[in-house]
């Protein structure tokens, strides 16, 4: 059942997450930046994997978002 | 609309709501997942820039004599270029430190205080401790880099540099 106020709801979780993980990449960028400074080299490659990972879980969560709404819009609101 | 119909304040504010732009969720999250892309690409080359910067090898000089620092006192010298000004400690108790005299916090020239044992930046207050090289107050939070010195004989030698 997909309603478009699941939709909106959805949206605005979504919306929200993404937002955290920005913030938690911005702070991960902030620590690479400290540690290249001070030659702490054995933190730079997990903090690029972890930046990495984040970016495909806010992509995925804005494809999953994006098709929901699609599938809204194409087939309108199911299980009424 | 003619000028006589319209408000004063609205020749001021002459922007009107149902004209304005708004952004929609999803072009805001179109937007922020983009700048998490941009965000995890900056990591990456900073990752890159970090690791093929390796340490330059560092040649051994001698930087003074053991009798030219009296304990107390300190003594101010390069290395391993011209261009890199460090700073020898001698404490109390005869114990030699030499550290970069390059502040971690905005790049002052520290200076030694031999009261409290610390190496202070007069620029921001800052203060690290002159038997590691530890940020103690102010606003440095990164250690000064430390010289390595040996003593052969009555020389002291610097041997390299623990960032």
């Amino acid at each position: 059942m997909e309603t478009p106020q699941q939709g909106s709801t959805l949206f605005s979780a979504v919306l929200v997450l993404i937002a955290t993980l920005v913030v938690i990449q911005l702070w991960l960028v902030a620590t690479a930046v400290d540690a290249m400074l001070s030659r702490q080299i054995e933190v730079l490659l997990p903090s690029a994997i972890a930046s990495g990972v984040l970016f495909v879980l806010a992509a995925g969560l804005l494809g999953y978002v994006v098709s929901f709404d699609e599938r809204l819009r194409h087939w309108g609101p199911r299980g009424r | 609309m003619s000028d006589r119909t319209e408000p004063r304040w609205r020749q001021d504010f002459p922007v009107r709501w149902d004209e304005d732009h708004y952004m929609t969720r999803r072009e805001l999250a179109k937007f922020l997942t983009l700048g998490s892309g941009l965000l995890a690409g900056v990591n990456v080359l900073i990752a890159l820039i970090g690791l093929s910067n390796r340490p330059p090898d560092v040649p051994a000089r001698r930087i003074a004599g053991v009798g030219d620092v009296a304990p107390g006192t300190s003594l101010l010298f390069r290395y391993p270029t011209l261009e890199d000004p460090c700073i020898l400690v001698r404490d109390a108790s005869g114990r030699f430190d030499a550290f970069s005299q390059v502040c971690t916090h905005l790049s002052c020239a520290i200076v030694h205080v031999p009261e409290d044992e610390s190496l202070a930046c007069p620029c921001h207050k800052g203060s690290f401790s002159a038997r590691d090289g530890v940020p103690t107050a102010g606003p440095p939070t990164r250690r000064l880099p430390r010289i390595v010195i040996e003593r052969r004989g009555e020389d002291l030698v610097a041997t390299g540099i623990e960032v």
